[in-house]
């Protein structure tokens, strides 16, 4: 009864919440991005050339990337699957991409929206049988799209004869390296994107049924919502995001190659990961991917600037996700998420 | 170990000292105060019972009692010494065990391991002794008297009364001092009641202390020597049982006299109009071929009656699809149909409030306002933009009418007390207005008073047309709320009663009967 009487009162702060607001949530992704933020202070007390503008353009631009395809794997892990095919499939996605941008005697415009329409068509028809296979069969994705991985890699050396594909038209490549007030369009793109994928994630039915199903599958089942159809979806969009990265990639290096994008899921996963999101499913925000992918980011760039090798960087990146997630599982040891 | 001795001649009716003293445990959740200051003791080889309404605290207190929660403020005393355990492998090693009323079994290892999973038998190389452990597993189950069910299925297969069985029999394993209840007979039928007394007696004699949670007044009386009350996370009542009485129970439980239940004269909702047939209408797990037949009116509550592994639950989903392939026919007032998928049954007005409220019912860490609208979306949503103020709105309704007690409606749902959990369960099904509703023991765990809050709310529903099927482990309730009761045993219906004729015996007649037909077949 007193219960009752509480919550009636506090009602207003509690529309916010509802919807992936929760305090704690907030506090989460706090919590990034203040690691965020040290990372940041730490690299420019230490190195001379990390905060100029220059280089946080740069930082900003190999961020891109990741980002598009870490939102595509959000959706993804939300439901409690994984999806390893992304770095073959933006090869496949590009190289398609590719063929038709450089279709001779095309105007630009319409050459650049045949190509994206293709390349994300491609990335939608590859989610699409993974999110299918995996559902209809019961499989995990784990194991579909390592099959897939290797589909799409055989699909982009076969279409182009393992030949790279370049020489675009140059108000493509134009885009890619625009600025505005010193931030790269492509990264402007990227955080539509991640502001779509929020408002979707945490504002609608569909979204509010992916965590559902991260969480418990067959209290979903049984509320009278298809499975499939979801799993389906959040394969397929991640599918789309491939293809909006690969006309991304193309548009910023110029080239198409079917050798790209090698080891890129790792990448995306990480990031998701670093952003907070449970591997189970159910729990984590597209925010925090951004607030990851922006770590990882801004992690390789500062320990370039150090004059860290290659193989060092690769080393230090592993044990931040490994903090990561040893971290997160001590914050839900104490705030009891 | 305990010295089962010593301590039985201690039981002689002396002043023996206490082995469990709590003195004035708090602990707050946030702003939850679940424990306001709680005081007990039991004493060694008493039966302990513990009750008070849904979220006054019970389930924390164990919680504290076996490590899993940590207590604010307050002393506990085990055997006179001071007890705070961290961890619940300590309380273990101090000679407690549990059986949560959430259950907390592997679904995907077998029976035998489950049982086993403290202390698996193992030979020299670590591998494990299957056929040791199976033997074991065995026993310990027969020794509960749960003879049907094979110890190697995964418990992924066992229905919820089984599971319940399982855990005692998990907990019998060790032996302990303080044996914790926390609501065992909420899922079983009084056969497997009757069994857990048996071995609720026999422990007693042996000089452990029981501590048994229970909204049933009647069993607390048949078992308990001594019986606390919590209110609002505070002590208001301990006392021997044989000095009290059931009024002066309920009255300490809500802080004032319940109105008398619904009077047994109600007369039938029923209404002329088909609302669900069923003809020989088959399970895939039924053992033969002829399915169930049965008609269910608008209006009308059914309720359907028998022993664990009756089929009663594989009916209802299998009416809700949740289980294919199905053989038979069902007709939704009066037309032919066949569902594909839960959806399909949803969809066309069918709600089905499932017996398991933790795996197939509840979203656990999602708002209790995300539970309650998870199968009406499409009220509290514009072209699937969720509008979170209806979704409150309507959380807000319903947990009112139920009685729900929650800090808010964007809380998870694994911050209620188990009754209140359930609560949202059925607001999740009264939210989205059904034709026809199944219930699976639709109270499971909920207290005396917001039973009959529940009661009224089903007959309410009824008058409006909706059409329940009720399964229930409780005879009372079923035949509370029943226009009419159909015995199940064996995936049959073997006897069906109207509301004159309800009596305890002749439903348990019928239930029994049946299976011993099976058994000489
Ligand atoms: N982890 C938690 N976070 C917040 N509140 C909690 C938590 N656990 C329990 N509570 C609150 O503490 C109170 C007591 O809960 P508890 O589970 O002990 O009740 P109970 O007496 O076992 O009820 P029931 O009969 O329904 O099982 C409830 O109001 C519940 O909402
Ligand atoms: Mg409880």
């Amino acid at each position: 009864m007193q219960a009752l009487e509480k919550t009636q009162a506090s009602e207003t702060i509690d529309t916010r919440r509802l919807t992936g607001w929760s305090p704690k949530v907030l506090l989460r992704d706090a919590g990034i991005g203040l690691a965020l933020l040290l990372l940041i202070v730490f690299f420019s007390l230490g190195t001379e050339h990390f905060l100029t503008p220059n280089n946080i353009s740069n930082i900003l631009t190999q961020i891109t990337i990741n980002l598009i395809l870490a939102v595509g794997m959000t959706f993804v892990i939300l439901i409690g699957g994984i999806d390893l095919s992304v770095g073959s499939m933006l090869a496949f996605c590009a190289v398609v991409g590719g063929t038709v941008l450089t279709i001779p005697d095309l105007p630009v415009f319409q050459a650049v929206a045949l190509a994206t329409l293709a390349a994300v068509g491609t990335g939608v028809v590859c989610g699409f049988l993974n999110g299918w296979i995996s559902a209809f069969w019961g499989l995990p994705s784990f194991i579909v799209t390592l099959g897939m991985l290797n589909i799409a890699r055989g699909a982009a050396l076969q279409v182009t004869d393992a030949r790279t594909i370049y020489s675009f038209p140059p108000s493509f490549n134009a885009f890619g390296s625009q600025m505005i007030f010193g931030i790269p369009v492509v990264f402007l793109i990227a955080l539509v994107l991640v502001a779509i994928a929020w408002f979707v994630l945490s504002k609608t039915v569909f979204g509010r049924l992916l965590y559902g199903i991260g969480n418990n599958e067959e209290a979903v089942r049984l509320a009278g919502h298809s499975l499939m159809f979801y799993k389906v979806a959040a394969f397929t969009i991640a599918g789309a995001l491939v293809g909006i990265a690969a006309m991304v990639y193309m548009a910023r290096l110029n080239i198409a190659s079917p050798i790209i994008g090698i080891g890129f899921e790792l990448n995306a996963i990480a990031a998701v990961i670093i952003g907070g999101t449970s591997l189970n499913g159910g729990r984590g925000t597209v925010i925090g991917t951004l607030l990851g992918a922006c770590i990882t980011g801004v992690l390789a760039n500062g320990l370039i600037l150090f004059g860290l090798s290659d193989f060092m960087r690769q080393m230090i990146t592993g044990v931040v996700i490994i903090l990561a997630v040893i971290i997160d599982k001590y914050r839900e040891r104490l705030t009891g998420v | 170990m305990i010295n089962v001795e010593t301590v039985r001649a201690d039981a002689a009716g002396v002043l023996t000292p206490p082995v469990l003293e709590l003195h004035d445990v708090k602990k707050a959740f946030g702003g939850t105060k679940a424990l306001n200051g709680v005081s007990l003791s039991v004493q060694p080889g008493e039966v302990h019972g513990l009750i008070g309404e849904n979220g006054a605290g019970k389930s924390t207190l164990i919680k504290v009692l076996c490590g899993i929660v940590r207590p604010d403020e307050g002393a506990i005393n085990l055997s006179g010494r001071a007890y705070a355990p961290t961890t619940p492998r300590e309380a273990k090693a101090n000679g407690l065990q549990v059986v949560h009323q959430e259950f907390n079994l592997l679904p995907y290892l077998s029976v035998a391991e489950n049982i086993f999973i403290e202390h698996l038998p193992r030979n020299a190389f670590g591998v494990v002794k299957r056929q040791e452990m199976n033997v074991g597993a065995r026993a310990a189950l027969d020794a509960i008297g749960l003879s049907d069910i094979d110890v190697r299925w995964p418990v992924e297969r066992l229905g919820i009364a089984h599971r319940q069985l399982v855990e005692v029999a998990r907990a019998l394993m060790t032996q302990s001092r303080i044996l914790i209840l926390d609501e065992p007979t909420a899922t079983l039928t009084s056969r497997e009641t009757e069994r857990l007394f048996t071995i609720v007696n026999d422990l007693r004699s042996r000089g452990v202390s029981i501590i048994f949670v229970s909204h049933h007044l009647d069993e607390v009386f048949r078992i308990c020597d001594r019986v606390t009350v919590l209110r609002n996370g505070e002590t208001v009542f301990s006392r021997p049982i044989a000095e009290t009485n059931q009024d002066e129970l309920v009255r300490a439980m809500v802080g004032r006299k319940l109105q008398q239940q619904m009077a047994s004269e109600m007369v039938s909702l029923a209404r002329p109009e088909e609302a669900l047939s069923l003809v020989q209408f088959r399970h895939p797990q039924s053992p033969h071929a002829e399915g169930i037949s049965l008609q269910l009116h608008k209006g009308e509550i059914l309720g359907i009656a028998g022993l664990v592994g009756s089929g009663r639950t594989e009916l209802l989903r299998a009416i809700a699809a949740a289980e294919l392939p199905l053989s038979g026919a069902l007709r939704l007032e009066g037309a032919p149909v066949s569902f594909r998928s839960p959806r399909e049954a949803i969809n066309a007005g069918i709600g089905f409030v499932t017996e398991d409220r933790k795996e197939e019912g509840l979203i656990l860490n999602m708002p209790i306002a995300a539970n309650v609208t998870l199968a009406s979306l499409s009220d509290v949503s514009r072209a699937g933009i969720l509008d979170s103020k209806a979704e409150i709105e309507v959380t807000q309704r319903l947990g009112a009418e139920l009685k729900l007690k929650y800090g808010g409606p964007a809380k998870n749902a694994a911050t209620l007390s188990g009754g209140n959990q359930q609560k949202v369960v059925l607001a999740k099904w009264l939210a989205r207005n059904p034709k026809v509703l199944l219930l699976d023991e639709p109270t499971r765990g909920v207290d005396v008073g917001a039973k009959a809050e529940i009661y009224a709310l089903i007959r309410q529903f009824a008058e409006r047309g909706l059409a329940l099927l009720i399964v229930s482990s409780e005879l009372p309730e079923l035949m509370t709320l029943s226009d009419r009761i159909i015995v199940m045993s064996q995936h049959r219906v073997v006897g069906e009663l109207s509301r004159p004729e309800f009596s305890e015996e002749r439903i348990l007649q019928y239930a029994y009967q049946g299976e011993q037909q099976q058994a000489r077949h």
